[in-house]
């Protein structure tokens, strides 16, 4: 009714200028009055198709967001916390070049690099080209380079790399992963050591930019520990023993016994890093580790890069 | 380098490059101030932000700036330090959760190229279990209240009681206090023997009632 009354409204002012022509000059008046009426006839026949097209434009919006993998994310998480199984995000999502999400019951190859950017380039230049490499940006290269490091690593890489931020995050967990998450990143990272405030605000906050959580457990003395503290479980579990640990104290040993325990009572991704032979490689994945994080030799010679990477391949398959 | 008899306020900066330049602006110009980069920022920007800040704050003083950039290193402690210590920072900060080795290595590299070494306690129970284990102290023992705890856990406090047994055992390191944002707290750290407040928070809020803060402080302590 309300959207009536203009019309009318515009009718009668229509028929009053049209009397005034007339009054004005006769051939004028008619002039209006065929103007006027081609001009009504038009929005009248247009009324219906009109509603029929903003119709039609609604759909294609409605489609258009649906099919983006951010509506579908958010549906998909629905289900998931409807089933409260956190671990079945990992296997829905693997579409959109953006998005690509870890599988469950794959094995990765995650590729750390660490020293300078010319350097990560011609790493990734001999590696062959597979959906089961992640490519690490290592923490001193975001802290050298800043976000600048991913947008630099992923131009490097073919599209639909995963990339990972090892960002390390001990405190204002929100703030890094909007930054790593906006830099292009699939995957960030947060320590285990950081008070659980922080790791369960890092978990929250990667699930709403939709990137995968990976909790690194250097230095944690009991990983499950850490893990029954938590609100929410993060998409992947990073067993780790640090270069300085590594090179200063021979003794340490890289926790595979954990990855039994932790796989047993929660279902996640158990990430191991720390290794740098093949043989380590192959240890880890022995155990039962879904991803292999590998640094040293990847510097150390080239053949040496290509060779690791296709062993792992191979014994993947 | 820092001098042991005397305070300092440092100000912690997060954001982005345009919002802190003019914050920085809004600073009174003090050598008693100290502008620390923030590790969000740091990753954020990586060295250019650093070596802006030295620029930034070097021109609003005219004189030698004391930059920190809080790395907060948790591995390859020797590989980080350097690459700060070139971008113009005057300290660097290295958890204190990090394993004991990449703590060492960290605190003697800082040594080695010449800057001040932190050590942030934060999340740590007892910091000075942690001094203990260690061959070399640091210059500055960073005692800390994370912000996500802060914000989430209203009960923990900052451990103000550390500060003493900190200084009654190590005569020679300075002991920073994070996590307060008012005048009050800043007073009460000094108050509990500290010698470098941090704040960072209430600048966000109201950045004019930081450079207010400044000035109070800088009164304070004359």
């Amino acid at each position: 009714m309300e959207q009536n009354n203009p019309k009318r409204n515009s009718l009668l002012i229509q028929i009053i200028l049209g009397i005034v022509l007339f009054a004005i000059n006769p051939a004028l008046g008619i002039i209006y009055i065929i103007f006027n009426l081609a001009t009504n006839k038009k929005s009248f026949s247009d009324k219906s198709p009109n509603s029929v097209f903003s119709n039609f434009l609604q759909k294609i919006n409605q489609l258009q967001n649906t099919s983006l993998t951010k509506n579908s994310f958010s549906q998909n998480t629905q289900e998931v916390s409807k089933k409260s199984t956190p671990s079945m995000a990992l296997n829905l999502f693997n579409s959109s070049d953006q998005k690509i999400r870890l599988q469950k019951r794959k094995k990765y190859l995650h590729i750390a690099l660490n020293n300078t950017l010319e350097e990560a380039s011609k790493i990734l230049y001999q590696l062959p080209f597979s959906e089961k490499f992640l490519i690490e940006v290592g923490t001193p290269l975001i802290k050298t380079y800043g976000t600048g490091a991913i947008s630099q690593i992923k131009s490097m890489v073919p599209t639909g790399t995963y990339i990972v931020a090892d960002n390390k995050c001990a405190d204002l967990a929100n703030r890094e992963v909007e930054i790593m998450a906006n830099a292009g990143a699939n995957a960030a990272t947060c320590l285990g050591v950081a008070p659980i405030e922080t790791i369960n605000s890092f978990i929250e906050e990667c699930e709403k930019h939709d990137i995968d959580s990976i909790i690194d457990m250097m230095n944690v003395e009991s990983s499950i520990e850490v893990l029954k503290k938590l609100k929410k479980l993060p998409n992947v579990v990073m067993l780790h023993r640090g270069v300085d640990e590594s090179e200063f104290s021979k003794e340490k040993q890289i926790p595979y016994h954990q990855i039994k325990q932790i796989k047993g009572a929660y279902n996640i991704l158990v990430a191991v890093a720390g290794g740098d032979t093949i043989k380590e490689v192959q240890r880890a994945v022995f155990n039962d580790a879904d991803i292999v994080v590998v640094w040293k030799n990847f510097y150390s010679s080239s053949s040496d890069t290509a060779n690791l990477a296709e062993m792992f391949l191979k014994k993947i398959q | 380098m820092l001098n042991k008899k005397s305070k300092y306020l440092q100000i912690a900066f997060n954001r982005s490059f345009s919002e802190v330049k003019n914050m920085i602006s809004l600073l009174p110009a003090s050598d008693k101030i100290i502008i620390e980069a923030g590790t969000p920022f740091i990753k954020n920007y990586g060295v250019g932000g650093v070596s802006s800040l030295n620029y930034w704050w070097s021109n609003k003083i005219s004189g030698p700036v004391y930059i920190v950039a809080d790395l907060k290193c948790m591995d390859r402690g020797s590989r980080e330090v350097e690459e700060m210590a070139h971008a113009g920072a005057s300290a660097v900060t290295c958890l204190g959760l990090a394993p004991i080795e990449t703590i060492n290595e960290f605190i003697k590299k800082c040594g080695d190229v010449g800057i001040d070494s932190m050590i942030d306690m934060l999340n740590v129970e007892f910091p000075f279990e942690i001094l203990q284990k260690l061959k070399k102290l640091p210059n500055v023992v960073v005692l800390h209240r994370g912000v996500d705890e802060n914000e989430k856990n209203k009960e923990k406090r900052i451990p103000h009681e550390q500060i003493h047994r900190i200084k009654g055992a190590y005569n020679d390191v300075l002991i920073s206090v994070a996590g307060g944002e008012t005048l009050r707290d800043v007073i009460r750290t000094f108050f509990n023997d500290s010698d470098i407040a941090v704040v960072w928070k209430s600048f966000y809020q109201s950045p004019r009632d930081t450079a207010k803060l400044a000035q109070e402080f800088l009164k304070l302590i004359k």
